[in-house]
């Protein structure tokens, strides 16, 4: 009974979701038409329909996370896990429930998505600013659309999750023992863990927030206006902190659920160590932008650690590794 | 004040570039890894504690490095420049001495254990408010900020080397993490955070 009400959650989160974001892909595509429309033209209109269509894909966004939210509280009051009489021994509880973060799977572009749209709305000083990040915003939302659209296949790992459990427990199948044990260790230190519910959304908040210091660099680049230096600092300022905060909270994670697993210097901590060292740079760079020619080199060095920072999310899929999910 | 200027300039160009090189260390640790995951079963062999090893090894001497020319081990802040720059040889002296005769981790040991407590007397003399303390920018919130997150980082990397088996890790890591993000706060944001303080 439970299983089938969360089937039938995970149905209606897919024909409620699917609009949503179909409306984010076309409002997107306005939105890159209307940015890229203004960068030529520089018409108050065009970039007063920017604008619009920036607010309206946000608010889509939270909308679409709204709907998210419900679904895991679905997940959460339908699928209870009861681990056998006989597993008593194995399992130290009676049974556990998914308390599933908002930012795992296909969920987590989705989630930086909203963020940085979030966060282009309070750009406000400097139009091109916007309107190239209007571009930017547009291309992000293409790509959560067919790369890592959250209603098209919600969670298929807790999907096949969930389905293994169930059917191999009715159907009295021997694996049940190793079964419960991977799914009690993926719940208990992955799913309801306070680290997951915090470590991941510091670190897309923080990388909503150094998108904007990127192309804000880029403009310093091209425009040479002290202006866009003082925007990119300030939103570096704020995705550092969160970087910062947010990486070191993964190490007691680390430390407790890979304990008996080989993670010291993993590609993705090695990518994370060299995002973060690049924006020390940039930060301590930064002290001097305004001598002599380090501003140029503070906006090369903003743009690498932008390159750096999607390295590093991109290691998760390109390199084997314990954050990963490819394997050799 | 002008030398003093250009001596923290080149201080900082070297910081960037020694941090760039850590980074350089990251990317080279990555591909290496995956060279080496081309055996799905590499991490029980004696390769992977290999790798660690040689990881460590390459980042250890950019981590004295970096902590120089932080100015975390040289109190720029208490001395003069030129007992400053004999203070800074002496420190990296017995560094490399130690790391020869007992290895890397006991002469990085060393250089983080008089930072640590460098730092812990530049943090009583700037919440006591002295003039033995010299800083660069002007206002209390952001000295104590540059201090907190300088001390917070010597901890954070002292854990990381020395204290990593030690039943207090997990103790000592949040103290050098709160440091830190109250550093970075008081640093970024010290007018709000003097408006906070004057609410009160």
């Amino acid at each position: 009974m439970a299983f089938s009400e969360y089937l039938a959650a995970r149905d209606f989160l897919s024909i409620i979701g699917q609009p949503v974001i179909t409306y984010i892909l076309l409002v997107s595509f306005l939105q890159g038409f209307f940015s890229i429309i203004y960068l030529l033209k520089h018409k108050d209109n065009y970039y007063s329909y920017l604008v619009k269509c920036t607010y309206i894909i946000t608010y889509l966004y939270v909308l679409g996370f709204l709907f998210l939210i419900w679904f895991h509280l679905q997940i959460y009051n339908t699928v209870l896990i009861e681990y056998p009489e006989f597993l008593r021994q194995l399992i130290p509880v009676e049974s556990s429930r998914f308390i599933i973060p908002l930012w795992i799977e296909s969920e987590k572009l989705y989630f930086w998505a909203m963020v940085a749209s979030v966060f282009v709305l309070t750009v406000q000083r400097r139009k091109d600013l916007v309107s190239f990040l209007g571009v930017v915003l547009s291309i992000f939302s293409t790509i959560v659309y067919f790369l890592s659209n959250p209603f098209k296949e919600p969670l298929p790992i807790v999907h096949n999750e969930i389905t293994m459990w169930y059917s191999t427990l009715s159907s009295g199948d021997g694996r049940i023992f190793e079964m419960a044990g991977n799914l009690f260790g993926r719940i208990t230190f992955y799913y309801d863990s306070t680290y997951m519910w915090t470590h991941p959304p510091m670190l897309f908040i923080a990388y909503a927030s150094l998108i904007i210091t990127a192309a804000a660099c880029v403009y310093m680049l091209v425009k040479r206006d002290p202006v866009y230096d003082e925007i990119a600092y300030r939103y570096a300022k704020a995705g550092y902190i969160l970087l910062t905060f947010g990486m070191l909270i993964g190490y007691p994670w680390a430390v407790e659920a890979w304990k008996d697993s080989a993670w010291w210097w993993d590609p993705k901590i090695s990518g994370s160590i060299m995002m973060w060292v690049l924006y020390t740079a940039y930060l301590h760079a930064h002290i001097y932008a305004g001598r002599g020619k380090m501003w140029k080199a503070t906006a090369y060095l903003g743009i690498i650690c932008f390159a750096s920072l999607l390295f590093t999310y991109l290691l998760t899929y390109i390199v084997p590794g314990i954050h990963s999910v490819v394997q050799p | 004040m002008k030398y003093l200027k250009n001596y923290d300039y080149g201080l900082i160009i070297l910081t960037t570039l020694v941090l760039f090189a850590i980074g350089l260390v990251c990317v080279y640790g990555i591909a290496y890894y995956n060279y080496l995951a081309a055996n799905p079963q590499w991490q029980y062999t004696p390769l992977y504690i290999q790798y660690i090893n040689n990881m460590n090894s390459f980042l250890y001497p950019f981590l004295v490095l970096l902590l120089i020319s932080l100015g975390l081990c040289i109190p720029k802040r208490l001395l003069e420049q030129d007992i400053l720059i004999k203070f800074g040889v002496l420190a990296l002296g017995v560094t490399i001495i130690l790391t020869f005769l007992s290895g890397i981790e006991t002469g990085l040991g060393f250089i983080l254990a008089i930072m640590t407590g460098v730092q812990c007397i530049v943090l009583i003399l700037t919440i006591k408010k002295s003039k033995t303390v010299r800083f660069e920018k002007e206002g209390y919130i952001v000295r104590l900020g540059s201090v907190l997150l300088h001390l917070g980082v010597v901890i954070l990397i002292f854990n990381f080397v020395t204290f990593r088996e030690n039943p207090f890790h997990i103790s000592i890591f949040w103290t050098g993490t709160l440091l830190v993000i109250a550093g970075n706060i008081f640093s970024f944001y010290p007018g709000r955070i003097n408006s906070l303080s004057q609410l009160k």
